[in-house]
């Protein structure tokens, strides 16, 4: 009776699995299967870089769709695209005003799926806008910025500014007429401050009109110096969510 | 040791365990079907819709009119209504920094969490993003000279006077600039203790007596520092005040949080409805125009 003793033939299903879950490289990657007890489940959270950002676990009227509506979330994932977005849009753009506007044309003419990048980027930063002063409006009516949470409603507030420079730095960058007067109106509304104006006005296009030196200057904004900055607050904002108890709920 | 702040924080006793959910899955679950649809949706938004690209940036050919990102045009709609300093920079100003403070002035934890957490939080943010839209679709049909051409419309319409005209006796009527031309400062002019009104209203004297033999002239401008700065800043002031008069003598008002639900949808509706304008109602030279109408020249 030694047969009884071999273990079962596997199926071919299992094979392919082990073949794919259980081999050396793969659990290099994730040291475990699976997690389906809750101790791991929470441990998954936890012990993972992208999703430690969560607590481990949550109260259950946060996981109500109507509660929230994901638009927090929702904003971040739509900074998340807009950068792999604009990472590739820069592989094909020069930002100098010989260029810009030609770099976009021939984008959208001879990249493969060139226009369906510039489009993603455009609408995204739209959606973006948005989806922020939706939270916002989320946040107010739920009463969420109440104590603890005075401080990442004004962390809040600044994301919503910044939000709207990387979308007006990034409105110049095509070079077409609508980028070019939008930033020249803009600016004027700058200019026009009671104190600083010119000054600022100066500061923002390094000059007295759309030029050159503004193309530049907004393009760096737009691609690393308002990244910087949003990704600070982002995690301040992030950070403090957590450390004031989660979401709000009443006492 | 605590700072105030924190001592005034009234924390909840127990965490509810039972209440309590694991966020892997219910809540990455949810975040990734959202994230899913998002993307879903904008590809196929951006598969259909193609960005605007125009012509080359041309310094010396102006479109007209010449708009600002949709998202700015609800101050551009503002700078149509007065001074370009209180329009552009200040009011923004206020009002963002009016905003990032609401937290530390409505301090009450109660009604935390929940939506519209007060009693009548429902009827303030209905009554005050509807008023709000209104009057201010009022404010910009009346300083866009609409009431005078559709009364014109109308009587000529109807027959009964095929050349009426609006009234000159009524012209301070048509517009907010209609109080600079429209009523005869001039013959109105009096006398303060040797203060001329309104001619010294044009040229007041400012700095430190006796350190100059010229002083350094304040010109107020008059009749435009009258329609293109007190007017609109007493309307952006006083019609916030009397939203709360009102709902406060209607009852509906009990704590701060009932000024912050009242005064934020206000504020909510007259952002949505000078973006609209701004946005899908203004023609050539910034006239309102219905967006069928809206043609963009280029000169």
């Amino acid at each position: 009776m030694a047969n009884l003793e071999r273990a079962p033939r596997k199926s071919f299903n299992d094979l392919i699995y082990d073949l794919i879950f259980k081999n050396y490289v793969w659990q290099s990657i994730f040291r475990t299967g699976y997690p389906n007890t809750p101790r791991n489940q929470m441990l998954a959270v936890a012990t993972n870089v992208f999703l430690h950002l969560h607590p481990t676990r949550i109260h259950r009227t946060h996981v109500k769709i109507t509660h929230t509506y994901c638009l927090g979330g929702l904003s971040f994932f739509m900074f998340l695209g807009l950068t792999v977005t604009g990472v590739l849009l820069m592989f094909y753009y020069v930002p100098s005003i010989e260029r810009a506007y030609q770099d976009i044309q021939e984008l959208e003419a001879n990249v493969r799926f060139g226009q369906l990048l510039r489009n993603m980027h455009r609408w995204m930063a739209h959606a973006m806008i948005i989806l922020v002063l939706l939270h916002m409006m989320r946040v107010f009516y739920t009463g969420a910025y109440k104590p603890p949470r005075e401080f990442n409603w004004v962390v809040g507030v600044v994301l919503f500014i910044l939000t709207l420079l990387l979308s007006f730095t990034g409105y110049l960058l095509p070079w077409d007429q609508l980028a070019f007067w939008a930033i020249t109106v803009g600016t004027t509304m700058v200019g026009s401050a009671p104190v600083l104006g010119d000054e600022s006005k100066f500061l923002l296009l390094g000059g007295f009109s759309v030029g050159p030196n503004a193309l530049i200057r907004f393009y760096t904004l737009h691609v690393i110096g308002l990244p910087l900055v949003i990704s600070i607050f982002m995690a301040v904002h992030f950070w403090r969510v957590r450390r004031d108890g989660g979401l709000a709920r009443p006492l | 040791m605590v700072s105030r702040a924190a001592a005034a924080i009234r924390t909840r006793p127990r965490r509810e365990r039972e209440a309590e959910v694991l966020v892997w899955p219910d809540l990455v679950f949810i975040e990734f079907i959202s994230a899913l649809i998002f993307s879903i949706a904008l590809m196929v938004l951006s598969a259909m819709v193609n960005a605007p690209l125009l012509n080359r940036a041309d310094p010396d050919t102006t479109p007209n009119p010449s708009k600002a990102p949709w998202y700015f045009l609800n101050l551009q709609e503002l700078l149509l209504h007065m001074e370009p300093a209180w329009a552009g920079v200040i009011v923004p100003t206020i009002a963002l920094v009016l905003l990032a403070a609401i937290p530390y002035w409505d301090r009450d934890q109660e009604g935390q969490g929940v939506w519209f957490g007060t009693k009548f939080a429902g009827r303030l943010t209905v009554f005050g993003f509807t008023a709000a839209t209104l009057i201010t679709s009022l404010l910009i049909i009346w300083d866009g000279s609409l009431h005078v051409v559709w009364t014109e419309n109308v009587i000529r319409g109807l027959g009964l006077n095929s050349d009426f005209a609006w009234p000159g006796g009524l012209d301070w009527f048509r517009n907010l600039r209609g109080f600079d031309t429209g009523i005869p400062w001039d013959s109105l002019g009096f006398t303060i203790g040797g203060f001329t009104m309104f001619d010294d209203w044009r040229a007041i004297p400012l700095g430190i007596p006796g350190t100059t033999t010229d002083p350094w002239l304040l010109n107020l401008n008059f009749p435009s520092f009258l329609s293109q700065q007190i007017i609109p800043v007493a309307t952006m002031v006083g019609l916030p005040v009397l939203f709360v008069l009102f709902c406060k003598m209607l009852g509906w008002i009990h704590t701060r949080r009932d000024i912050a639900l009242l005064i934020f949808s206000a504020f909510i509706g007259v952002y949505l409805t000078t973006t609209i304008v701004g946005t899908a109602f203004r023609g050539q030279g910034q006239d309102l125009k219905p967006p069928w109408d809206i043609v963009v020249l280029e000169e």
